[in-house]
């Protein structure tokens, strides 16, 4: 068996290349074809090279942001489902998702119109929303006793995820039809964010939650195996998990306020990873992140092209082709 | 060596506590049997001894300094920890279970080098784990999940083993696996061990000494063959049974007749 | 009269009892869920024979006494049967008031939102509907009219490539939805003289994405601006400087135009028209 050492170097350059690849060919694909050199061409005016405007203004942005949106959702991914030792958690699982959706909500509803540090207002208030929803959360793991199962955490999530949902459906139904239809447009999620501003606002949160959660890897490992054990061979527990909860929840609710939800990626690519890489965590870590941004680039660019010049919703995309083929390697291990 | 004073817990929200004003001294080498019926403080006791979990009153001192005292990861590199079931929801390959153990003396950032791959090797020798490196923790029995576990315990490199009803969900044989494997740990490494278990039986043939615990207090502390007599056996379990020495096994015996 | 004769008139009765009241009767308390059957109404002369309006209707004025019932999709059945209607003009999609509607035996006409030709002809089987055909005939006439004068002042200017919006995010051009080449507003760029840049995509909205924003140049950009936090959202048109090389944005040729005649497909439409006309043909 290979050592520690050789793996990590294996896994972080095969994922690695992978991202770099879909980094590499996303721009380049589209509903409108340009040509690369023409994008290049430094001869031509900025405002007047077409090819170049629709590379750096519509495509790059777009190829950025899945990079971050899909790298956090699977790293938060990754984070719960040790936290929770529950291999169906979800970024969405607490409850973090459910409180930015509501932030976008009311920002949609009451016409909200401020902005904050390059975030307009619909971002901003859905990454308040999170924060809310964080909150509410670290607060319920803060009074939990030492030695209380993850249940009561979890329940807490699905329990906030319910009562914000019934929350935007009843502000849905009692909204004019603008507003709901675009509250829908919302939560269906898109990779489309509006330029590099928002993603140069959140950048400093995702950044924040990497340096958080790269202490974790092998403490999760410990802990997934059994609290008990993990603090008997030395692990801060109760350090291991709030830091654990507050940098998935950064990452999900940065995420989240840009792109809008978009499901799948944070329950089936950690798992994905595993099958190829096995269960310790320093090496799903960095793969799930890897692997994350370059499927999430991936199924855009599908979603850009498939049917153009029409747009499907990424988070179609990313299930239609995550699912059948999570199953398809599920099959091939049994 | 460990030397517990006067140790007592309440769990909060409880009136009763859990355990009281409990005194127990572990010298080297010793095999020692945490013996009592179930809810009676073991696990409890276990926890305290190894650190994690702190008395409500009294201390316990290792190398006669208090636990308080010494940080995390120095206890987790003299004291290991064997839980009862070892149900991880990822699977792990066995060699990845055994390395983890290499954690006190590595912290969160290093990785493992051929030193502690050698360490954690010598541990699955000593329980007969080897064949299993690379499968996949959930394929293995019962049995042979508890021999891993007690191989990731020995990667520590501990001079103290903790049990916790090491055998409770074994059948005979892998009990007697069990068994055999904790006596040469102690005779030939010189591993010094506290289990809990309920067993009397498993007690009666592994331990040497032996420390009866009801409703949290210490009822008796002795070598086995003063300790175990019909009188405990009544006061712990309420239930009236023959003790007598087996012709051929050489150990106590304790077979229920009637209840008290 | 005849045994024969008198059967005969009973039974006649009978049917002509159980026959839908198409026709028989002019309704006079009308219940309108849809903003445009309400200025249709009053158009014709007929407003004071509502009694109950959807939630949305803000035009014209003398809405503001009429009692509300909800709209599209929270429509409250006990309060419009409590109005004791004898005509209900609600969506075709909405099934279930229908249903229950019918358990209460109160008549309904069924809207249905489409393209421009439409207006007109819903305003004719309205008249019928409420017995008032002579009027409705005139508001439609009117309204072909004005809707041809306004097809004729443009006719042989160019025909600039224009990008209605819908809505977008405020401060940002996310979620950008426009108009696709169906529907009543497609039709209107039509009239005003403009080509839909959209127009071959057959849908009434489009989700246009930056890309399909700068790949189609468009020369003219009119966001429409509607609802109740109409006025007043002044976010700018500055978001649109990022797409520097599209045309409308290079000549300034970006317009935002106000108001609910642009979503309510009534009589209205004919304003919406020639507004729309005047910010693509400034001559």
């Amino acid at each position: 068996m290979r050592s520690i050492h050789a793996r990590l170097a294996l896994t972080t350059s095969a994922f690695g290349a992978l991202l770099l690849g879909a980094l590499l060919v996303a721009p380049l694909v589209g509903s409108t074809s340009i040509s690369l050199a023409r994008v290049f061409d430094r001869s031509l005016p900025f405002e007047d090279n077409v090819d170049a405007q629709i590379f750096f203004i519509a495509r790059l942005p777009r190829v950025v942001a899945g990079a971050l949106v899909g790298g956090a959702l699977a790293a938060a991914g990754v984070v719960f489902q040790a936290l929770l030792r529950n291999p169906l958690a979800a970024p969405g699982t607490l409850g973090v998702s459910a409180g930015a959706a509501l932030g976008a909500m009311v920002a949609i509803t009451f016409g909200l119109d401020i902005s904050l540090a390059g975030l307009p207002s619909i971002p901003l208030a859905s990454f308040a929303g999170s924060l809310g929803a964080l909150g509410i959360v670290y607060a319920l793991a803060a009074a939990r006793r030492r030695g209380q199962s993850t249940t009561v955490l979890l329940l807490a999530g699905v329990t906030m995820t319910a009562f914000f949902s019934a929350l935007i459906m009843f502000t849905q139904y009692m909204a004019d039809f603008t507003d709901t239809f675009r509250t829908v447009r919302w939560l269906m999620g898109t990779l489309e964010v509006g330029g590099y501003a928002p993603l140069v606002a959140v950048a400093p949160m995702l950044l924040l939650a990497l340096v958080l959660v790269s202490s974790l890897p092998r403490s999760l490992d410990l802990i997934s195996v059994g609290a008990d054990s993990a603090a008997a061979r030395g692990v801060d527990v109760v350090r291991t998990e709030r830091v654990a909860l507050l940098s998935a929840s950064l990452a999900t609710g940065a995420a989240v306020s840009i792109s809008g939800p978009i499901g799948f990626i944070g329950i089936v690519v950690p798992h994905l990873v595993r099958l190829l890489v096995g269960s310790d965590h320093r090496l799903v870590l960095p793969a799930s992140v890897l692997f994350g941004a370059a499927f999430l680039i991936m199924s855009d660019s599908l979603a850009r092209t498939l049917f153009a010049p029409v747009e499907i919703p990424v988070g179609v995309v990313t299930a239609l082709t995550g699912g059948p083929f999570f199953l398809w390697l599920l099959l091939r291990r049994i | 060596m460990l030397l517990t004073c006067d140790v007592s817990f309440v769990y909060r929200q409880r009136d009763q506590p859990a355990l009281d004003r409990v005194s127990v001294n572990v010298s080297r080498g010793d095999l020692l049997g945490i013996l009592g019926p179930n809810g009676s403080g073991k696990t409890t006791f276990l926890r305290i001894l190894g650190g994690t979990l702190r008395p409500s009153s009294g201390s316990v001192t290792l190398d006669d300094r208090p636990l308080s005292q010494w940080s995390r990861r120095d206890i987790a590199r003299r004291i290991a920890f064997v839980p009862q079931e070892t149900h991880p929801p990822f699977d792990f390959t066995v060699l990845d279970l055994v390395l983890m153990g290499r954690f006190p003396h590595l912290g969160r950032f290093a990785l493992e080098g051929p030193a502690d791959l050698a360490i954690a090797r010598q541990a699955m020798a000593a329980t007969n784990t080897e064949a299993f490196e690379s499968r996949m923790l959930g394929s293995l029995s019962g049995g042979e999940r508890q021999r891993v576990a007690i191989a990731s315990a020995l990667a520590q490199s501990p001079e103290v083993l903790l049990l916790d009803e090491p055998t409770a969900a074994l059948d005979i044989g892998r009990q007697f696996e069990i068994q055999q494997l904790l006596t040469r740990l102690n005779r030939e490494h010189d591993m010094t061990m506290v289990l809990s278990t309920h067993d009397l039986n498993f007690a009666a043939t592994l331990c040497r000494r032996l420390v009866l615990i009801r409703d949290g207090r210490v009822l008796a502390d002795g070598s086995t063959d003063d300790v175990l007599t019909a009188a405990h056996v009544r006061a712990l379990y309420d239930v009236d049974a023959d003790v007598h020495r087996h012709p051929r096994a050489g150990h106590m015996t304790i077979t229920p007749i009637g209840r008290v | 009269m005849t045994r024969a004769a008198l059967i005969a008139h009973v039974l006649l009765c009978v049917v002509l009892a159980r026959m839908p009241t198409f026709g028989q009767e002019q309704p006079h308390r009308v219940v309108s869920l849809v903003p445009a059957t309400t200025e249709m109404l009053f158009a014709m002369g007929a407003g004071d024979r509502l009694v109950g309006l959807g939630s949305y209707d803000r035009f014209p004025p003398q809405v503001a006494a009429i009692p509300r019932v909800g709209g599209l999709l929270n429509p409250n059945t006990e309060r419009i049967i409590a109005l004791r209607p004898d005509l209900v003009i609600l969506y075709e999609t909405q099934e279930e008031l229908k249903r229950q509607l019918e358990r209460a035996d109160i008549p309904y006409y069924r809207y249905e939102h489409q393209a421009l030709p439409d207006i007109t002809s819903t305003i004719r089987a309205l008249g019928e509907r409420i017995g008032a055909p002579q009027r409705a005939h005139d508001v439609a006439v009117g309204i072909e009219r004005d809707i041809e004068a306004v097809r004729r002042s443009v006719a042989g200017l160019d025909r600039p490539s224009t990008l209605l919006v819908f809505t977008r995010e405020p401060g940002s051009l996310r979620s950008i939805t426009a108009s696709g080449g169906y529907g009543f507003l497609a039709d209107l760029m039509d009239v005003a003289g403009a080509s839909n840049v959209f127009g071959e995509i057959q849908q009434q909205s489009v989700q246009a994405s930056a890309e399909m924003i700068l790949a189609r140049r468009p020369d003219v950009i009119i966001e429409l601006q509607y609802g109740a936090g109409a006025v007043g959202r002044s976010d700018g048109l500055e978001a649109w400087k990022t797409l520097a090389s599209v045309p409308a944005v290079r000549t300034g040729r970006v317009h935002v135009l106000t108001g609910d005649q642009f979503v309510v497909p009534g009589p209205r439409i004919v304003l919406a028209a020639q507004q729309l006309a005047r910010a693509i043909h400034p001559q």
